[in-house]
C-alpha cells in the first residue's frame, strides 16, 4: 500500500456533475411539487397552456430526477470516488480526462435534449425510456465513453484488488447498457415512410404483451441498476469514508452483491401481474421479489453494522445521520417492494398510489439522502473548503425527513384506501364506489402529499445554498480531512 | 474466499454479465412468436386512429389511465371484459401503464360516445364535476400530424407485416391520396358525431384537429 | 436497547391503525381474503422495517466494533472479516430453499391459472349474492337503492348523478320524454329498441295533432288524451304504458323498456346513448328502471 499523499487526485470532471445533480435536483424536485399539487388542486394545470398540464409534466420530473439528478449524483461520485479507491488520478491521463470532459458536454446536450423533447410531448411513452431515438443514440455514446474511462482507470490502477464500490459501478455500467440497448429497438419511421413524417418518431420493435414484458424487464431494472446499484456503491465509499468505520463484514458484502446480481433481474414480472403476460413470469416475478429481500437488506445491515457503536458520530454529524437513515429507507423500500410484489397484495397495490408511495421510501429517503451527504463529503475535498453550516445541514435532515414521513404516509394509506375501494361491493354484490368517489376521497391525502413534497423541497432548497456556499465561501482547509468532514 | 476475482476485473466483469443476462433470456424469449398473435378479426389501426394514439403518447393520457383489465369481477363489473393479450398484438408501444388516477380505458370505446368525449376533453368538469383531469382545450385548436401516423402505418406494414391493404404506400402523394380519401371522411364522421361547431368548420376545411384524432382512438378501444 | 425497538414498534403501530380507521370508514370488507392479506402485508411492512431498524439503531448506541481486519485498505477503507449475521444468512437460505421448492413442486402440481381463478372468483360470487339478489327483487325500496348504486357507477358520467342530463347533454330522467323527442320520432318514425311490434312508423301525426300528443305524452299522460291519441293506443296501449310490453311505455321507465335500450342503445335527438349488452343481470335492469322512475318529479 501506497501513502495516498503522493496522488494528486483531479476532481474537474467530478466537480462539473457535482453542480449539475444540485441544479437537476432543484428542477425536478419542483415539478414534482407541482404535480404533486396539481393532483389535490386541478386549477394548477393551466399554469403554462399545453405544457403545464399534470400528464406532459410528470415524465418531465421522473426524467429530471432519474436521468438529470440521480445520474448526475452516481457520475459524480463515480468521478471522485473510483480515483480514490482504484488510487490513480484522472489527471495521470490526459486521455481519460478529456474523454471525461466530452461526456460531460454530451451529457449537457441530452438533458436539454430530454427536457425539451418532453415539454413538446415528444416521447416514445414507455416509463422511463421515454426519449425517442436520436437522443437513444446519444446516451449509448455517453454510456460507452463512461464505460472507456470506466476501464481506463481499471487498467491503471495501483489497487489490486477492486473495492466494493467498483463492483457496483462496473454492474451499473453493464447492466444499463444491456437493459437500455434491448428495451429501445426502435425503428425510425422516417426511412421507411418515403420522407412523410417526423424525423425523430419511431415504433417499438416489440408488440403489446412482449413490448410490455421488455418495458418492465427494463423499468424494473433500471431501478436496479439506476436507483439501488450505484447508490449501494455511495455508500459503500462514504458511509465508512465519513464514519471511518471499517466495513462490517466482508463476506456479507459479497453475497450480498452476488445475490442482488442474479436474483434482481427475475423480478420483473412483479410490474406485470395480473396482466397478459404467462401465468409463469408473473409467478416467477413474486417468487423472486420475496428472495430479493435478503440481499437488499444484506448491504443495508452490513452499513447499519459497520455504524455500531458509534451512536456519537450519529448524534454529532448530520451527513452520517443522512447516510443512516437512508439505509433504513432503504430497507423499508425493499421490504415493501416485495411484499406488493405478492399476487394477492398487488391485486390492491398496482395502480394506485401506495407505489408511488413506495417509489419514493426510496427515492427521497435513500437515493437523494445517499446524494446529498455525498456531496457534502465530496465538497470538502474537491472545493477543499469545510462545510459551510453544519446547523443548516441539520435542519435540512429533519425537514426532508418530516418530508418523506408525510410523502409515505399519505401514499400508503391513499393507495390501501383507493384499492380496496375500487373492490368493495355493498351487501347486494353490486359496486360499492363510482370511479369518481374513489378520486374524490384522496383530496387530503394529496394534499398532505404537497405539503410532504414541498418540505422536502424546501431541503433542497437549503441544501442547495449550503453547498454553494461551500464551494465559494467555505473556510479553506489546509489539508485533505481524513475522514470526518469539518463543517462550521 | 472470492478475492481473485475480485482482482480481475475482466473476469469479474463477465461473470457480472453472465449473472444478469441469465433472466433476460429465460424469461423474455420464450414467449415471443406466441404473445404477438392477434385476436381473430383484430384490424390493425386506421390512420386517423393512429394519430389519435400519437396525440394519447403526446399528452401523456398513460399518466394517469390504464389499459389493462384485470380479471376480477370488479374490473369487469366496472370495465368490462378482462383483456387478452391477443388484442394487443397492432400495439406498439403497449400503453399498458402503471397508474389508475384515472379509470381505466381499454374498453371506454363501448361505453362512452364522441360528444360525451368532446364534452370532457373541453372540461371534464362539465360531466364529472368532482374530477381532477385537466382540461385539454389545445387539441381542438392543434392539427393533428397525420403525416407521421401514416408513415408509421408504412413501416408496420413493411417492417412487421401488418396486414394494411394497398392504400398504405410510402411517399408523399400515396399520403396526399390517402388523406383525402380516407382519412378526411373518416374524421368527418367523428366530427360531427362530436357536436362542436368549430371542429367540425375545422374538419370541413380539410384539416382535422387533435381531438378528432384522438376521439377515433378512444372510440376504437373496445 | 429497548427503548428503540419499543419506538419503532409504535411508530409501525400508528400507521396501521391509522389506515385501519380509514379503510373502515370506506366500510371496506376486511374479510375479502385480498384484502386481508394486503392488511396483514402492510402490518408486516411496517413492523418488521420498524422493528428491525431499531434494533440496529439501538446497537449503534450499546454494542462496538469489532473483528479481524483484512489486509487490504482502500482510500483508508478497511474491512472486518466478521461471519455473516446468522439470521440474515438463514432467511436467505430459507428464501432460497422456498423458492425452488414452490417453482419446481408447489406451483406447477397447482396447475394454476388465473383465468381459471377468475371463472372461481364469479362463481363464488354468483352463489353468495344469487339469493340476495332474489330477496332484493322483491322489495321496491332495496329495488331502487340497487339502482342507485349501479347508476352512479355506470351512468351518472353522462347522465349526472342527479339523472339531470347533464343540461341536455344526455336524457334527463326527470321527465320520460320532452316534446321535441316525441316530435322527432313522430317526424322520422324510429327503429333501434326492437320490440315486438317492430318499427314505430313515421308521420303517424304531424301539424297540430302531432303538438297535441306530444304535449300529452310531455306533460305525463295527465288529463284528458287528445284524440289523435287514438292512433297511438292501438300500439302504445290505451294508458301509454306500452301494451303489455309490445311497444315502449311512454309513460315511465318501466323494466322493459330500461331492458331495450341496455341491449340495444338509443341514438335520438340528443345525441347516441351506448348499448351495455350482457353488463347487467335482469334483477340489476330491474333495479334501474325502478331508481329511474323515482327520479321523476
Ligand atoms: C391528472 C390525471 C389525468 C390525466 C392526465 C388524464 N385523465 Fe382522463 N380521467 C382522470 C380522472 C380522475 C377521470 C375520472 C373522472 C372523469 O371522468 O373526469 C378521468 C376520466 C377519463 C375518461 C372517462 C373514462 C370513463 O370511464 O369515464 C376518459 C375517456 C379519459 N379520462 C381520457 C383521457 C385522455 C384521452 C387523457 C389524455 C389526453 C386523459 N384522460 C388524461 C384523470 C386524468
Ligand atoms: C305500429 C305500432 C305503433 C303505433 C301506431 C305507434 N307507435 Fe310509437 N312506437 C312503436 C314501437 C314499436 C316503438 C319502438 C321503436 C324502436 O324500436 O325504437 C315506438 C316508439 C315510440 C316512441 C319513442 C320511445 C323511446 O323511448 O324511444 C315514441 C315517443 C312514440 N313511439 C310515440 C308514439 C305516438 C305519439 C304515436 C301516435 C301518434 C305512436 N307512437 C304510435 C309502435 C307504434
Ligand atoms: C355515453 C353516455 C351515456 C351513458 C354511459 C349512459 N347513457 Fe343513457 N342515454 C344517453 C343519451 C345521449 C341518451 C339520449 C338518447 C336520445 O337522444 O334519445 C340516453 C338515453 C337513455 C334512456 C332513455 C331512452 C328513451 O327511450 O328515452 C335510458 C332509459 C337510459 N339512457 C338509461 C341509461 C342507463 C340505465 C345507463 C347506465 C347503465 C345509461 N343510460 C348510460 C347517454 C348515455
Ligand atoms: C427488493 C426490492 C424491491 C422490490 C421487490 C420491489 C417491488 C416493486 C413492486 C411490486 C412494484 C409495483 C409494481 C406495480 O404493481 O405497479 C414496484 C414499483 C416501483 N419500485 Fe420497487 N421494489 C423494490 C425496491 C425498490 C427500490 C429500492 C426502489 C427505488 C429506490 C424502487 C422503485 C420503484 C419504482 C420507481 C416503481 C414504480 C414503477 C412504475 O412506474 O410502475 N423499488 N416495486
Ligand atoms: C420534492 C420531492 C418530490 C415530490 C413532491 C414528488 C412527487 C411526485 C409525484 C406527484 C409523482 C406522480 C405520482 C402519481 O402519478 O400519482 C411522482 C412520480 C415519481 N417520482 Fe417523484 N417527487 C419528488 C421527488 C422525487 C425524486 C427525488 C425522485 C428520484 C430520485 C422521484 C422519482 C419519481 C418516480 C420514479 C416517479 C414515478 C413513479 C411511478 O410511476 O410509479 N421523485 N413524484
Ligand atoms: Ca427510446
Ligand atoms: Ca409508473
Ligand atoms: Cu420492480
Amino acid at each position: 500500500m501506497q501513502s495516498s499523499a503522493a496522488l494528486e487526485y483531479d476532481y474537474s470532471v467530478a466537480k462539473l456533475y457535482m453542480w449539475t445533480a444540485v441544479i437537476f435536483g432543484i428542477v425536478g424536485m419542483t415539478i414534482g411539487v407541482l404535480i404533486a399539487s396539481q393532483l389535490a388542486f386541478p386549477e394548477l394545470n393551466y399554469l403554462f397552456g399545453e405544457y403545464g398540464t399534470f400528464s406532459r409534466l410528470r415524465p418531465l420530473h421522473t426524467n429530471v430526477v432519474i436521468y438529470g439528478f440521480t445520474v448526475s449524483g452516481i457520475f459524480a461520485t463515480f468521478y471522485y470516488s473510483a480515483q480514490r479507491v482504484l488510487k490513480v488520478s484522472m489527471g495521470e491521463s490526459k486521455l481519460l480526462n478529456g474523454l471525461g470532459y466530452l461526456q460531460f458536454i454530451l451529457y449537457l446536450i441530452a438533458a436539454t435534449g430530454m427536457v425539451i423533447s418532453e415539454l413538446m410531448g415528444i416521447t416514445a411513452s414507455k416509463e422511463y425510456a421515454q426519449m425517442e431515438w436520436p437522443l437513444d443514440v446519444l446516451i449509448v455514446v455517453i454510456w460507452v465513453l463512461w464505460g472507456v474511462i470506466m476501464f481506463g482507470l481499471i487498467g491503471m490502477r495501483r489497487e489490486k484488488a477492486l473495492y466494493i464500490s467498483m463492483w457496483y459501478y462496473i454492474a451499473c455500467f453493464l447492466g444499463v447498457a444491456m437493459l437500455y440497448l434491448f428495451n429501445n429497438m426502435e425503428v425510425p419511421t422516417i426511412f421507411f415512410s418515403g420522407g412523410v413524417g417526423a424525423w425523430y418518431h419511431s415504433v417499438s420493435m416489440y408488440a403489446g404483451t412482449n413490448d410490455a414484458l421488455v418495458q418492465w424487464w427494463w423499468g424494473h431494472n433500471a431501478v436496479a441498476f439506476v436507483f439501488t446499484v450505484p447508490i449501494i456503491a455511495i455508500i459503500y465509499y462514504f458511509l465508512p469514508k465519513e464514519s471511518g468505520q471499517a466495513v462490517y463484514s466482508y463476506k456479507l458484502s459479497l453475497l450480498s452483491f452476488w445475490g442482488l446480481m442474479f436474483v434482481y433481474l427475475w423480478a420483473g414480472g412483479h410490474h406485470l401481474l395480473w396482466s397478459t403476460v404467462p401465468d409463469w413470469m408473473q409467478t416467477m416475478g413474486s417468487v423472486f421479489s420475496v428472495v430479493l429481500i435478503l440481499p437488499s437488506w444484506g448491504s443495508a445491515i452490513n452499513m447499519l453494522l459497520t455504524m455500531k457503536g458509534e451512536w456519537n458520530q450519529l448524534t454529532e454529524n448530520p451527513l452520517i445521520k443522512f447516510m443512516v437513515l437512508a439505509s433504513t429507507f432503504y430497507m423499508l423500500s425493499t421490504l415493501e417492494g416485495p411484499i406488493q410484489a405478492v399476487k394477492s397484495v398487488n391485486a390492491i397495490a398496482h395502480f394506485t398510489d401506495w407505489i408511488p408511495g413506495h417509489v419514493h421510501d426510496g427515492v427521497l429517503g435513500w437515493v437523494a439522502f445517499m446524494i446529498f451527504a455525498a456531496l457534502m463529503h465530496m465538497a470538502t475535498r474537491a472545493f477543499k473548503r469545510e462545510i459551510y453550516s453544519k446547523s443548516l445541514l441539520e435542519a435540512q435532515f429533519w425537514i426532508q425527513t418530516t418530508g418523506v414521513v408525510l410523502y409515505f404516509t399519505s401514499m400508503w394509506i391513499a393507495g390501501i384506501t383507493q384499492g380496496m375501494m375500487w373492490r368493495a361491493v355493498d351487501e347486494y354484490g353490486n359496486l360499492m364506489y363510482s370511479f369518481i368517489d374513489t378520486v374524490s376521497v384522496l383530496h387530503p391525502y394529496y394534499t398532505i402529499r404537497a405539503i410532504g413534497g414541498l418540505l422536502y423541497l424546501i431541503g433542497m432548497f437549503m441544501f442547495a445554498y449550503n453547498f454553494l456556499m461551500t464551494a465559494t465561501a467555505g473556510r479553506k482547509l489546509e489539508q485533505e480531512p481524513q475522514f470526518r468532514s469539518p463543517m462550521a | 474466499m472470492f478475492h481473485w476475482l475480485e482482482k480481475n476485473p475482466f473476469l469479474f466483469s463477465v461473470g457480472v454479465f453472465i449473472v444478469i443476462a441469465f433472466a433476460g433470456l429465460v424469461e423474455i424469449l420464450p414467449n415471443f412468436a406466441e404473445a404477438s398473435r392477434p385476436i381473430k378479426g383484430l384490424k390493425p389501426y386506421t390512420v386517423l386512429q393512429l394519430a389519435g394514439k400519437e396525440v394519447y403518447k403526446k399528452d401523456n393520457c398513460i399518466a394517469c389511465h390504464s389499459q389493462l383489465i384485470r380479471p376480477f369481477k370488479s374490473e369487469t363489473d366496472r370495465y368490462g371484459k378482462y383483456s387478452l393479450s391477443g388484442e394487443y398484438a397492432y400495439d406498439r408501444p403497449f400503453l399498458w401503464g402503471s397508474k389508475r388516477t384515472g379509470p381505466d380505458l381499454h374498453r371506454v370505446g363501448n361505453y362512452r360516445t364522441p360528444d360525451w368525449h368532446a364534452n370532457h376533453m373541453w372540461d371534464p368538469k362539465s360531466v364529472v364535476p368532482d374530477s381532477i383531469m385537466p382540461a385539454y382545450k389545445h387539441q381542438f385548436k392543434n392539427v393533428a400530424d397525420m403525416k407521421t401516423a401514416y408513415a408509421e402505418a408504412v413501416t408496420v406494414k413493411k417492417v412487421f407485416n401488418t396486414p394494411y391493404g394497398d392504400e398504405i404506400q410510402p411517399g408523399k402523394a400515396a399520403f396526399e391520396k390517402y388523406y383525402k380519401t380516407i382519412a378526411l371522411p373518416e374524421a368527418l364522421k367523428i366530427a360531427k358525431a362530436m357536436k362542436n361547431k368549430d371542429v367540425l368548420a375545422m374538419v370541413q376545411q380539410g384539416k382535422i384537429p387533435e381531438i378528432v384524432a384522438l376521439v377515433a382512438y378512444l372510440e376504437r378501444l373496445k | 436497547m429497548n427503548s428503540f425497538i419499543v419506538k419503532g414498534l409504535v411508530l409501525a403501530g400508528v400507521l396501521i391503525v391509522a389506515t385501519l380507521v380509514v379503510i373502515k370508514q370506506m366500510h371496506i370488507d376486511l374479510s375479502d381474503p385480498i384484502n386481508l392479506i394486503t392488511f396483514l402485508g402492510a402490518i408486516a411492512i411496517a413492523v418488521l422495517t420498524f422493528g428491525v431498524g431499531a434494533k440496529y439503531m439501538a446497537q449503534m448506541k450499546t454494542d462496538t466494533a469489532g473483528g479481524e481486519l483484512a489486509e487490504e485498505n482502500w482510500d483508508g477503507i478497511g474491512e472486518y472479516k466478521n461471519e455473516l449475521p446468522a439470521g440474515w444468512a438463514w432467511s436467505f437460505f430459507g428464501t432460497m430453499v422456498w423458492a425452488v421448492w414452490y417453482f419446481l413442486w408447489g406451483y406447477p402440481l397447482n396447475a394454476y391459472s388465473q383465468i381459471g381463478e377468475y371463472n372461481k372468483e364469479v362463481k363464488a360470487y354468483n352463489a353468495k349474492f344469487e339469493k340476495k339478489f332474489e330477496a332484493a327483487a322483491k322489495d321496491p325500496a332495496t329495488l331502487r337503492d340497487m339502482g342507485e348504486s349501479i347508476f352512479l357507477v355506470q351512468c351518472a358520467p353522462c347522465h349526472g348523478e342527479t339523472g339531470d342530463g347533464l343540461s341536455g347533454k344526455a336524457q334527463d330522467f326527470e321527465q320520460r320524454m320532452s316534446k321535441k323527442q316525441v316530435l322527432a320520432v313522430l317526424k322520422s318514425g324510429q327503429h333501434q329498441l326492437m320490440y315486438p311490434l317492430g318499427a314505430m312508423p313515421a308521420g303517424l301525426a304531424s301539424g297540430q295533432q302531432a303538438e297535441e300528443v306530444a304535449a300529452y305524452i310531455a306533460g305525463g299522460m295527465k288529463g284528458k288524451a287528445p284524440a289523435a291519441w287514438a292512433t297511438c293506443a292501438g300500439c302504445h296501449g290505451q294508458d301509454g304504458t306500452g301494451n303489455g310490453g309490445t311497444a315502449p311505455n311512454l309513460k315511465t321507465y318501466d323494466e322493459t323498456l330500461v331492458t331495450h335500450v341496455l341491449k340495444h342503445g338509443k341514438t335520438g335527438i340528443i345525441g347516441h346513448m351506448p348499448a351495455f349488452p350482457g353488463r347487467f343481470t335482469p334483477i340489476q335492469e330491474k333495479a334501474l328502471a325502478a331508481y329511474l322512475q323515482t327520479l321523476k318529479q
